[in-house]
């Protein structure tokens, strides 16, 4: 039981969307579609839905073939990111509405409308108008109304991109406990890495209108196989510096370069991109232990998100993040001296982009 | 540049009805502070207040020490900066910040000099001659910023969100460039957001308010580490500071099996009051191997967040989060020794901070 895309293709007006997807989502899954925004997230959520017609491929759910169904054929609930839901109606009323159309009697509809306003903590709300709410309790009411017709997929396109910080944060684990308590299938699509690490049981990173890399949530973030995953799947993006293998030595810059004993890897000579998270370089003395390498920098800007301060730092004409792990002032242009340990880097083929050896922590 | 304060405001739209309260809050000269706080908290009514849009109903508003409650905006030499640009779309950016010191009457040679050197900072140098209305929504925010501060008899200058039209890869440049015109031009600057990332990252000072209060001014370091109330713990940082409800009896605060005595030097009669505990999950250290004297927890959930590993965790009596390196071996449904260091808890009295004995040794 699940959904498979077998070999699915889409594209609109000469621009590919989704070029010769396979994936087989599993039920309970709670997948995540990772990459910046105009990557064809979108696209896949409706293709998935039956919104979007293929070019090629079929779409099977649960042993199925729902390849050209009409989406109001299939049992599929949506929430967009622009809250969407009918001004006029009371917010019961929007999220009756689903079940009214389908014809459920009006006791059943009763019970769900206020079983889903009250996990998701709109009860009070339920004789107003959308217009008199936030606009986080307004996006509640559209993800209560997807919910309350048990649909057996869910599709989601960023459902928080308009929320502030700390609304997001509350709504995630609201999200991921709902989730939990449902048989549906979960595709949440957002360019924000904590969205899929907070909620997802699964992530597909998407890149040019392939999924590159597609895995339980801990093995894709451990292990990225392609630069464009350690790119996308990482918050703050992970640093990637292009550098030379001549012997036992990578030469990132002329006053760079790190033995590969240090890294713990054998590479053959040739051009690679060294890729490091921003929070495995930290400043000195916040972090010890042997085998760190130091490197001095300049701070271009530092940028305190969360409980930590992102640190936009350049070291000659390298330009890469650390993390501070506290909120501390740093002035424009700062000199510091941050470490981090070799072997936390992972090793990408400079021309395709591909892992040659992860991290050692990550190895298998 | 000059010192703004605030002394004593209150103001409410419908009589009776308070917005804001109980204000008192100074911006010295030559700072960069902002005002943080969730919509409806009243950082805009306190932002109108002070640029003259608006006739606070009690309490003055003080420049270098001197009234202006009957000022007008103009009067004031206070510049503001909103979300969307505003930017002569017929002039040139040079003409277009050159217009505040023509306005006035400044020599020619004087405001090609000055506008040369906001433009420098600014980097907008290479589009002087360019019409303002050809440029994307960054480098008009700039030109609406570098209107602002153009001038060298102003007062201070007002953000009000100014990054919400701002392309996501070019906040990065305006950031820094706000910080760097902030820093050399030494300017008193007050940035009023919702949001905290903008807020922490550009000034030195962040008020945060709540409901019409003024709850805490310091520095990020200072809203992280000391916490004065409850909703400062839990608005800034992520996840938010744990927050326990505890009870109060003779000197001892307990909130499940967490007892903490109240500093010697108390003498505040808190009964009565609602107590609180409160500990950030970054403070809280866990073990994996048993401890003495440490309280038993279970891992109900743990989830990477990038940076680190949280932990969902219930024990002692108390649910709360614990925050551990992203490379932290510790998973769901595992069992952790807990403590909670004395010195990063804080003990809150009808949502107020009590003074720790350290804080009074100092002070």
């Amino acid at each position: 039981m699940g959904i498979e895309l077998k070999n699915v293709s889409n594209s609109k007006e000469g621009i590919t969307y989704a070029k010769g997807l396979n994936m087989t989502i599993e039920d309970g899954t709670f997948l995540a579609l990772v990459a910046p925004t105009g990557t064809g997230k979108t696209t896949l959520l409706r293709v998935i839905a039956g919104i979007q017609p293929l070019d090629e491929g079929k779409i099977i759910v649960d042993g199925e073939d729902v390849t050209g169904v009409h989406v109001r054929d299939r049992n599929i609930a949506m929430v967009y990111q622009q809250f969407i839901n009918y001004p006029s109606f009371t917010v019961y009323k929007n999220i009756a509405s689903p079940l009214q159309v389908a014809g459920v009697d009006k006791k059943t509809i009763d019970n769900r409308v206020r079983t889903v306003a009250e996990q998701l903590q709109i009860s009070e709300f339920l004789q107003r108008l959308p217009q008199e709410l936030s606009g986080g309790q307004q996006q509640r009411v559209a993800i209560a109304r997807a919910l309350s017709k048990d649909a057996r997929i869910v599709l989601m396109d960023e459902p928080l991109g308009n929320l502030d910080y700390k609304l997001r944060e509350d709504l995630r684990v609201e999200l991921k406990n709902l989730a939990a308590e449902r048989d549906a299938i979960f595709i949440y699509a957002t360019p924000e890495p904590i969205d899929a690490l907070m909620m997802a049981s699964h992530v597909a990173v998407m890149y040019d209108g392939r999924i590159i890399q597609y895995g339980e949530l801990e093995d894709v973030y451990l292990r990225p196989n392609h630069v464009k995953s350690g790119e996308y799947f990482s918050d703050p993006p992970m640093n990637f510096l292009d550098g030379e293998v001549r012997g036992d030595t990578a030469v990132i810059s002329d006053t760079f370069s790190i033995p590969l004993a240090a890294m713990d890897v054998d590479l053959k000579d040739g051009k690679y991109t060294f890729g490091i998270r921003p929070h495995h370089i930290n400043l000195e003395g916040e972090v010890s232990g042997e085998g760190m390498f130091g490197m001095d920098a300049s701070v271009n800007l530092a940028e305190i998100v969360g409980s930590d301060t992102t640190l936009h730092l350049t070291h000659d004409d390298m330009e890469f993040m650390a993390v501070a792990r506290e909120m501390r002032h740093f002035d424009l242009d700062e000199q510091i001296n941050v470490l981090f340990d070799p072997r936390q880097i992972h090793v990408f083929d400079a021309a395709s982009g591909d892992i040659v050896e992860n991290a050692v922590e990550a190895r298998q | 540049m000059a010192t703004i304060e605030l002394v004593n405001i209150a103001h409410a739209y419908v009589p009776g009805q308070y917005a804001v309260q109980d204000i008192n809050l100074k911006w010295e000269e030559g700072v960069s502070s902002a005002l943080l706080g969730p919509s409806g908290c009243g950082k805009t009514t306190l932002l109108k207040i002070i640029s003259g849009l608006l006739k606070p109903t009690e309490g003055d508003v003080l420049l270098d020490g001197q009234r202006v409650n009957e000022l007008s905006p103009k009067e004031r030499n206070i510049a503001q900066v909103f979300q969307f640009p505003v930017v002569y779309e017929t002039l040139n950016v040079f003409n277009n910040l050159a217009f505040p010191l023509r306005n006035r009457g400044i020599p020619e040679d004087k405001v090609k000099s000055r506008v040369n050197a906001i433009a420098e900072i600014l980097e907008l140098t290479h589009v002087l001659k360019k019409n303002a209305a050809r440029l994307g929504a960054a480098e008009k925010q700039l030109i609406s910023l570098g209107r602002g501060v153009v001038r060298e008899d102003m007062a201070g200058i007002l953000l009000d969100e100014p990054l919400t039209v701002i392309d996501p890869y070019q906040k990065l440049h305006i950031r820094r460039k706000l910080k760097q015109l902030q820093r050399e031009l030494e300017l008193t600057m007050i940035y009023v957001t919702h949001d905290q990332h903008e807020a922490l990252t550009f000034a030195e000072q962040v008020t945060v308010m709540n409901t019409g209060e003024a709850l805490q001014t310091g520095s990020p370091a200072d809203l992280h580490t000391h916490p004065q109330a409850p909703f400062v713990g839990y608005f800034i940082g992520s996840p938010g500071m744990n927050i326990f409800d505890a009870s109060l009896s003779g000197h001892t605060v307990t909130a499940g099996e967490l007892s903490i005595d109240l500093p010697a030097s108390t003498k505040a009669d808190y009964s009565g009051a609602k107590m609180e505990i409160g500990i950030r999950p970054e403070f809280i250290v866990v073990h994996r191997d048993e401890q003495a004297d440490a309280f038993i927890c279970d891992v109900k959930n743990a989830y990477l967040t990038g940076n680190a590993r949280i932990l969902d965790l219930v024990g002692a009596g108390l649910q709360f989060k614990a925050r551990v390196g992203d490379m932290s071996p510790i998973r769901q449904g595992e069992r952790v020794w807990v403590r909670f260091p004395a010195a990063n808890t804080v003990i809150y009295a009808n949502e107020r901070a009590i003074p720790t004995a350290d804080k009074e040794a100092i002070a």
